[in-house]
Formats: C-alpha cells, sequence, structure tokens
C-alpha cells in the first residue's frame, strides 16, 4: 500500500479494494444410468444399465443400479452415484428399523411414501438421484413408482427413467401403454413379453444415449421372491 | 448406611433392596381407585365401555370423557388420573398420524401401545431443560382397534407394560369385572353379545345405578371403525339389559366355567 502511494503521483484511498470473487460450490455430479420399470399382474420387473459414466468417461461397465429393499420391493436409482449411495443406505436402514419396531415387512405402497418423505426433507439440497420403485403392493399386483428429486412420487405400471428415461419412455408409451396405435386390442403384459421389450428399448437407447449401455440387470419381483438376469449392451 | 422403605419410595427411578420401584407399583394402585372400563373383543369387532362417576347432579356429564378416538381405526378408554391420560392420548394421536404421514398407511393397534408406552416410561428422565417427569402416569389404558391382524385389544399399565387381551377390565371394579369377563367370554362371541356382556357387568361393579348418561360405549368395527353409542342408542341397550342378579350372563355350557361365582360388587372411591 505504502509503494503505491509512493510510485503514483495521485492519492490512492488507503485501503485495499476488494476484487468481485465468484465462489463455484458443485455438490453433484451425474453418473448417468438409466432404469426402467414395468408392472403386471402378478409381477414386476425392474431393469438398470449397468453403466457408471461422468462426462466423456466411463468409471465402470458393471454397476448395479438396482437395491432390493425386501423380498417385494426393488429401488433402482441413476443420478448422481453418491446420492444414492447414501439414499439406499438410509432406506435399508429404515426398513430394518421398521421391521423391529412394526414386526413386519413393510409393504411396497409404504416404502414408496416413505421415500417421498424421505427426499421431501431434502427439499432444499435434495439427493441429486431419479428414482424408480418396483414391487408388489398388499394384494400381490405388480406396481411400480417413480419420483422426481424431491419426493413428487406417482404410482404407474411402466416407466422409464435416468439419462436415457427421455428416449425410453416414448417406446413403451407405444409398445405397453399401447398410445397412439389404431385398431389394437390391449393384451395384459406377460413376464415373457415385458422382459423382451425391456430388452429391446435397452438396445435402442444404448445407441443414442453415451451415459447408457455396457449392460443391463433385471430383477423380475414375483410372490416367489427376486430373480436375476442380465443381458449385454454395446460397450462403445 | 441404613436405608428405610421410605427411603426408596420418593426416587422414581431407584430400585428398592428387594428390587421394587415403589412409585410405579403405587402408580398401579392408583389406578384401582379410578373409575369401571371393560373391554371385549370379538372376531367382529371390539366393543368398549366405561362408567362415567358423576359427582354433582350439577356437573356437565357429556364433559367427561373417557372413551377417545386416537384414529379411525383405533379407540381408546381410561381410567385413572385423567389430566394424565390426556398427554398419553395426545401422543397416540401424533403417533398415529405421523405413521400415516410416512408410510400413508394405519399404524397398527400393538405399534400404537409401543408408542404410548414410550412415553410411559420416560417418568424421570429429563429432557433438554433440564425438567423431568416427576412421576408415572396414573392411567390405566385400553386400546381397540382393527389392523390387517383384526379386531384387537390391548391393555398398559403405568410402567407401560402393554399385554393383549381378548376382554379385560380396568379400574375399581376390575377385579370382579375381569372375574366375570373370564366367566362370559367366548370366541365365538358376537358383537351385540359382548356390548350385553360388558354392560351387565358394569352394571354389576358400578356402584350408581347404571343410566344412559353415567355410561359410554363405543364399538370398533371393520364396517364403520370408531362407532360412540348416542344417548337414543345407549338408553334402548340400557333398558333391554337382563337385571342383574337373576340374570348375570351365563357361561356357555362347553365353556367350562363354573358359573357358581357370581362377581360380588366392587366397593371403592
Amino acid at each position: 500500500m505504502a509503494m503505491l502511494n509512493e510510485y503514483s503521483g495521485r492519492n490512492l484511498p488507503d485501503y485495499e479494494f476488494e476484487a468481485v470473487k465468484k465462489v463455484h460450490f458443485s455438490p453433484y455430479a451425474d453418473n448417468g444410468g438409466s432404469v426402467i420399470a414395468l408392472a403386471g399382474d402378478d409381477f414386476c420387473i425392474i431393469a438398470g444399465d449397468t453403466r457408471l459414466s461422468s462426462g466423456f468417461s466411463i468409471y465402470t461397465r458393471e454397476q448395479q443400479k438396482l437395491f432390493p429393499l425386501s423380498n417385494t420391493t426393488v429401488l433402482g436409482c441413476s443420478g448422481c452415484w453418491c446420492d444414492t449411495l447414501t439414499l439406499t443406505r438410509i432406506l435399508s436402514a429404515r426398513m430394518q428399523m421398521y421391521k423391529h419396531e412394526h414386526h413386519k415387512e413393510m409393504s411396497t405402497p409404504a416404502a414408496a411414501q416413505m421415500l417421498s418423505t424421505m427426499l421431501y426433507y431434502k427439499r432444499f439440497f435434495p439427493y441429486y438421484v431419479s428414482n424408480m420403485l418396483a414391487g408388489l403392493d398388499e394384494n400381490g399386483k405388480g406396481c411400480v413408482y417413480s419420483y422426481d428429486p424431491i419426493g413428487h412420487c406417482e404410482r404407474s405400471n411402466y416407466r422409464a427413467g435416468g439419462s436415457a428415461g427421455a428416449l425410453l419412455q416414448p417406446l413403451l408409451d407405444n409398445q405397453v401403454g399401447y398410445k397412439n396405435q389404431e385398431g389394437v386390442d390391449p393384451t395384459p403384459l406377460s413376464q415373457e413379453r415385458a422382459l423382451s421389450i425391456i430388452k429391446d428399448v435397452f438396445i435402442s437407447a444404448a445407441e443414442r444415449d453415451i451415459y447408457t449401455g455396457d449392460g443391463i440387470s433385471i430383477k423380475i419381483i414375483t410372490k416367489d421372491g427376486v430373480k436375476n438376469e442380465s443381458f449385454s449392451l454395446r460397450k462403445d | 448406611m441404613f436405608l428405610t422403605r421410605s427411603e426408596y419410595d420418593r426416587g422414581v427411578n431407584t430400585f428398592s433392596p428387594e428390587g421394587r420401584l415403589f412409585q410405579v407399583e403405587y402408580a398401579i394402585e392408583a389406578i384401582k381407585l379410578g373409575s369401571t372400563a371393560i373391554g371385549i373383543a370379538t372376531s367382529e369387532g371390539v366393543i368398549l365401555a366405561v362408567e362415567k362417576r358423576i359427582t354433582s347432579p350439577l356437573m356437565e356429564p357429556t364433559t367427561v370423557e373417557k372413551i377417545v378416538e386416537v384414529d379411525k381405526h383405533i379407540g381408546c378408554a381410561v381410567s385413572g388420573l385423567m389430566a394424565d391420560s390426556r398427554t398419553m392420548i395426545d401422543r397416540a394421536r401424533v403417533e398415529c398420524q405421523n405413521h400415516w404421514f410416512i408410510y400413508n398407511e394405519k399404524m397398527t393397534v400393538e405399534s400404537a401401545a409401543q408408542a404410548v408406552s414410550n412415553l410411559a416410561i420416560q417418568f424421570g428422565d429429563s429432557d433438554d431443560d433440564g425438567s423431568a417427569m416427576s412421576r408415572p402416569f396414573g392411567v390405566a389404558i385400553l386400546f381397540a382397534g382393527i389392523d390387517e391382524k383384526g379386531p384387537q385389544l390391548f391393555h398398559m399399565d403405568p410402567s407401560g407394560t402393554f399385554v393383549q387381551f381378548d376382554a379385560k377390565a380396568i379400574g375399581s371394579g376390575s377385579e370382579g369385572a375381569q372375574q366375570s369377563l373370564q366367566e362370559v367370554y367366548h370366541k365365538s362371541m358376537t358383537l351385540k353379545e359382548a356390548t350385553t356382556s360388558a354392560l351387565t357387568i358394569l352394571k354389576q361393579v358400578m356402584e350408581e345405578k347404571l343410566n344412559e348418561t353415567n355410561i359410554e360405549v363405543m364399538t370398533m368395527t371393520p364396517g364403520a371403525f370408531f362407532h360412540m353409542f348416542s344417548k337414543a342408542e345407549l338408553q334402548k341397550i340400557v333398558e333391554n339389559l337382563p337385571n342383574a342378579r337373576e340374570e348375570a350372563p351365563k357361561p356357555r355350557s362347553d365353556s367350562g366355567a363354573t358359573p357358581s361365582i357370581k362377581p360380588a360388587a366392587i366397593s371403592s372411591g
């Protein structure tokens, strides 16, 4: 300061100007990934791709994004992977606590409501996760619940979410919901057809979305439990 | 140092050398001064019946509330210190609503009892302000409700212990009433039978003459859930009650109970 004053002929004020500083805080990462869930009369199928990426790089080609919460409930997550890890650990803990407190397994609709409230409690610093809850309801019917990051919850029979959600959903609308078709008679979704639709739409999505690919893991939920399957996708 | 029994009487959380908590035991005794309440669980639903002590003709009987709705599917009958019961009922209501909010489902009757039990055993604990609940609650509660397991009746005492019952009586007339319930109860009881039995037994153990103003009756059924009997409904039932002495409800021949044991009217404050 003293030097400045000596150097210039002008009279500069005897204090430093605080320069305008821009502070960046980016707590979120987008690690991509897509999840699909289809509900039938007595089953529910949920599938998620296994690619975990960031920008143009792939962290791993074999990351499971489906989390079994009980014998009748599976959660699928995509988005910020670190948020997914925390959210799913809290969820399993809450499921365990419920089991001990109420001496029964939490039903899928109850887990769906709990997830909604948990997400909304972080309304102003949300988990950056696209959630999809699949399972069987109290009557053994398949159900799918989809969420936005702050807890909006909707029950449906088929839903796609994650990085390729916008690519997958219209295809499901057409093939599962029989939308925009003339003269079709809507037949109830069979397990085999659900499985082949899931494989087909994921193959299509992997062609266009760089955050979806490598493979898919599939969980088939029936009254007899959860059955695992997997399927390969293009790896580029 | 030699400690007399009276010194263990004071601390609510101090065990006596024999391993007893006197204040809790005294609180359980306090229930036996309260008005009688009877609950019977049948396969058709649960019925609660209580006596209301109308101590003055100038008193407004409807303001004595001993049966309350906790949620649509859970009702409670209380006996003991009414002021204490308000706090516990309030907790039960909050817990039921909270459960609905988080899980979008009805709280089970057992879970509701557990939630109130958690409050009941907080005596002696100090909270954030450093203040403590100085004594146990002087209240016994009958929880009558319907959940996925069907109609259920739970009883809770001031120690926070809760147990499921088919039929249970609390309050001053509980000893005689419990005896009568044991004789009368059978698994295939209809709700109507249970209502008549509950009121007949209540009539026997009440000091005052039972009428439509000094009792409260509630039924909990899968169809209508919490239903508090109106004065007109009560009047109809009271009129049709068998006369206490000669026509006490007879046990079924297959129940194996001896019908000779007639409950003696319990006298108490």
